[in-house]
């Protein structure tokens, strides 16, 4: 169906290809999944698939791409519209229309498909998505996962062969997300639709791909099956590094896969449950009847929890539950908040300048809007006069984040992952007593998310600080915190030791926990510490 | 108030016209007359969407434009004879420039002429903004001929990128209010219009490259799932636009 051959890739004004000499064929009804570190290339081999890259992007490209026998060198994008449907990173941008039946339509309209096609595919595509409900909503007032579903079926609704697909659940809360994979894996299997998706979040979609294209970084792609390509790469979700920490001689992609194999280790284990962690009893942010509300609904229904000092705070929940706006409202700067909040003994919105630096941390869902200045060093110097530090302190931390950055590089070219390096040493350079961060997994790749996790548990332990962090990502949340609060409509309906918060629910489990039920046991590390004691 | 569905276009010809009619009129007392009634118009019927905040955005432009207008009126310019209301230091200019002054006798008159033309060309302004307010871009883009293709996509991308931007401006002060940095300020404009810029090159190219991957402007016919009509209402609006003009 899509064939590639000897494709390479080089973007103006860059001295580095993109995709170097790649060779690829993928067949009908096949199901592949591009991975890569972050800014490797995997958003521009998807685009190529269709033509946006270089048609619409620029750039040159050697070699052929064929889809359907179709080249994309003499077809325009739009000419490949009936034959590839393709859903980008952020779908809201993407969205031309105000409500789901308009965005629906829009593709087959500038098709010129007759009516009665349009009014039956409408139906088809609405049942298959299960959109009904939603049809005449408008699409700004959807949530994540809905956006989600709106975009897969604006785009299924031309009975494209193919369905690209750029991240379609970094956004989305576990259970979203998993009910669009499912979707798409139904899709894949009774429609013999082509999918290829590109995913960081591996532990999500592993199990659903036939093939994998490991894109490494500097041009080159190997192509196999999840196993043969997992087995040695380094980018691998917790699922294969537990299987290679067990010494396992094959690799398992699925939960039941993995159970089957363990079962002799899980049995030969007691099970024992872990002690709490300990945490200060001094509070660093006391909330006390907080609601938060815009027009007539409330994102937050008079909410009251006290956060101790060297605590990791985890906020989970359903897109739209209300996460962020508590967040901005324990930072201060809600101003349709109400009740009150108490950082470090003083109310956070009255917080200003110097004092507030050191007072509050806040890396916000996008960290470019911290960052506005030329340059990595002329940021960094920025950030050391505003907090009176000694002139290079937040380069060089910078540099303990994120090895090799060049001083000279402009912030919009860093990558996902370096640009939040960058506005959290900035943010970190005053030495916050308090670091909240909004969603800050969104597209970093596993090394990424390792160095994050080091530098936040240091932060929290060595400093005695408190760290409260928002997020879908349940193998962070594992990872990482040593409390999790779970939110639900404004509410709070769960908050306790991360262990017992994630353990208590199946959807929010992480995959090591999956497999090793009952062992009480969320990450590769705890399995390794529960093997070393009984040694 | 009852909020009415209007044909996308509707608007648009009703601004056209009344704007036509400001220029045509020439009179302040008109012009502002004509910006209340849009501001009426605009309060009930605008949807609670992001171009909705148009129409505010317009307002504060143009305070901007009429005070720096006026600001500059009195400084330089051609002096016009009249009561004098206060006299600032003359700033000397070599002879070759006869006629144009910096500083003198500010008065009345020359504060009135620069004042009165700034309200007329901001009221144009502002009445566009009132039909950018009332008319979701996307809906407009549908009745568009398909021949005004590249239109079409500058059309879409400016109107709904624009109004999402205004959102991202509260977002991305925010984020510098959590820096500790100040808000307001010409240091702040900078520190907020590079991130913002950015933001919205990015946000154009996303949605045009998917108006490009749907098959936009591949046809030349375009089919209409659910045309958009003209109603009654559109009509008569659209005629007391056209009454307007005649009158004015």
């Amino acid at each position: 169906m899509i064939k590639f051959s000897n494709v390479s890739l080089i973007y103006p004004n860059s001295t580095t290809t993109v995709i170097e000499d790649l060779n690829l064929e993928i067949a009908e009804g096949e199901l592949v999944l591009v991975i890569g570190p972050t800014g490797s290339g995997k958003s521009s081999l998807l685009r190529l698939i269709n033509g946006l890259v270089p048609h619409h992007t620029g750039g040159i490209l050697a070699g052929s791409i064929e889809v359907d026998g179709i080249s994309t060198a003499q077809v325009k994008p739009g000419g490949l519209a009936h034959l590839i449907g393709i859903v980008g990173q952020n779908p809201i941008n993407g969205f031309v229309a105000d409500t789901v039946e308009e965005e629906l339509v829009f593709g087959m309209e500038a098709l010129n498909l007759s009516n009665e096609t349009m009014r039956k595919r409408v139906e088809e595509v609405l049942d298959l998505m299960s959109l009904a409900a939603l049809r005449t909503r408008s699409i700004a007032t959807l949530s994540g996962g809905e956006q989600q579903r709106v975009a897969i079926a604006s785009a299924l609704v031309a009975h494209p062969k193919v369905l690209v697909l750029d991240e379609p659940t970094s956004a989305l809360d576990p259970i979203a997300a998993e009910e669009v994979l499912s979707i798409l894996h139904r899709l894949v299997h009774d429609l013999s639709l082509t999918v290829v998706i590109a995913e960081h979040k591996l532990e999500r979609v592993i199990q659903f791909a036939d093939r994998i294209v490991h894109i490494n970084g500097a041009g080159s792609a190997v192509v196999g099956t999840p196993e043969q390509i997992l087995m040695n790469s380094p980018i691998a979700p917790p699922i294969v590094e537990l299987a290679r920490t067990l010494g396992l001689k094959e690799i398992g992609v699925s939960v039941r896969e993995m159970r089957r194999m363990t079962q002799e280790f899980r049995d030969s284990h007691a099970v024992t449950k872990p002690d709490a962690p300990t945490s200060s009893t001094k509070a660093c942010v006391s909330v006390k009847g907080l609601t938060i509300s815009y027009g007539a609904k409330n994102a937050v229904n008079s909410l009251s929890v006290t956060i101790y000092e060297n605590e990791i705070v985890a906020i989970m929940g359903r897109n739209g539950a209300g996460k962020s706006s508590l967040l901005r409202a324990i930072a201060g700067v809600s101003d349709t908040a109400s009740g009150e909040v108490i950082v470090n003994g003083t109310n956070s919105q009255k917080l200003h300048s110097k004092q507030r630096r050191e007072s509050v941390g806040y890396i916000p869902q996008e960290p470019s809007d911290l960052l506005y200045g030329q340059s990595v060093s002329e940021e960094c110097k920025q950030a050391d006069e505003d907090n009176q530090v000694e002139a290079g302190t937040t380069f060089s931390l910078l540099t303990q984040l994120v090895p090799g950055i060049s001083g000279n590089t402009h912030p919009r070219d860093l990558s996902e992952g370096q640009r939040l390096g960058l506005a959290l040493s900035v943010v970190l350079s005053a030495n916050p007593r308090l670091l909240i961060l909004d969603e800050p997994t969104r597209g970093l790749d596993y090394q990424a998310k390792r160095v994050l996790i080091k530098m936040l548990v240091d932060f929290a332990r060595v400093f005695n600080r408190s760290v409260i962090i928002a997020t879908h990502d349940v193998e962070l949340v594992a990872e990482l915190a040593t409390r999790t609060i779970f939110i639900a409509d404004g509410d709070i309906v769960a908050d306790g030791p991360t262990i017992d918060v994630l353990l208590s629910s199946p959807a929010f489990a992480p995959q090591v926990s999956k497999i090793m039920s009952p062992q009480p046991w969320l990450t590769v590390a705890d399995v390794v510490r529960a093997i070393e004691t009984t040694i | 108030m009852k909020k009415l569905s209007f044909h996308p276009l509707t608007w648009w010809i009703f601004s056209g016209a009344v704007a036509v009619a400001i220029a045509r009129a020439n009179s302040p007392v008109f012009a502002i007359a004509a910006v209340g009634v849009m501001a009426v118009i605009v309060f009930s019927q605008r949807d609670d969407a992001p171009w909705g905040r148009s129409f505010n955005a317009t307002l504060k432009l143009s305070l901007w434009i009429i005070s720096i207008r006026a600001l500059i009126g009195v400084l330089i310019g051609v002096p016009i004879p009249g009561t004098t209301l206060f006299t600032i230091p003359t700033l000397p200019l070599p002879a070759w420039m006869p006629g144009i002054r910096i500083g003198g006798a500010v008065t009345l008159e020359r504060l009135n002429s620069s004042i009165s033309e700034g309200i007329i060309i901001c009221a144009i302004l502002v009445v566009f903004g009132a039909a950018a307010s009332l008319t979701s871009p996307h809906r407009l883009l549908r009745v568009l001929p398909i021949y005004l293709y590249e239109f079409g996509i500058t059309v879409v991308i400016a109107t709904s990128v624009l109004p999402q931007l205004v959102s991202a401006v509260t977002r991305i002060r925010m984020a510098q209010r959590l820096r500790g940095q100040r808000t307001h300020g010409i240091k702040a404009f900078k520190r907020i219009a590079l991130p913002l810029l950015e933001e919205s090159l990015a946000r154009s190219l996303d949605l045009a490259a998917a108006m490009e991957s749907r098959g936009y402007g591949i046809s030349k016919k375009r089919s209409k799932y659910r045309p958009i009509k003209w109603a009654r209402v559109d009509i008569a609006v659209v005629i007391a636009g056209l009454a307007v003009v005649g009158l004015s």
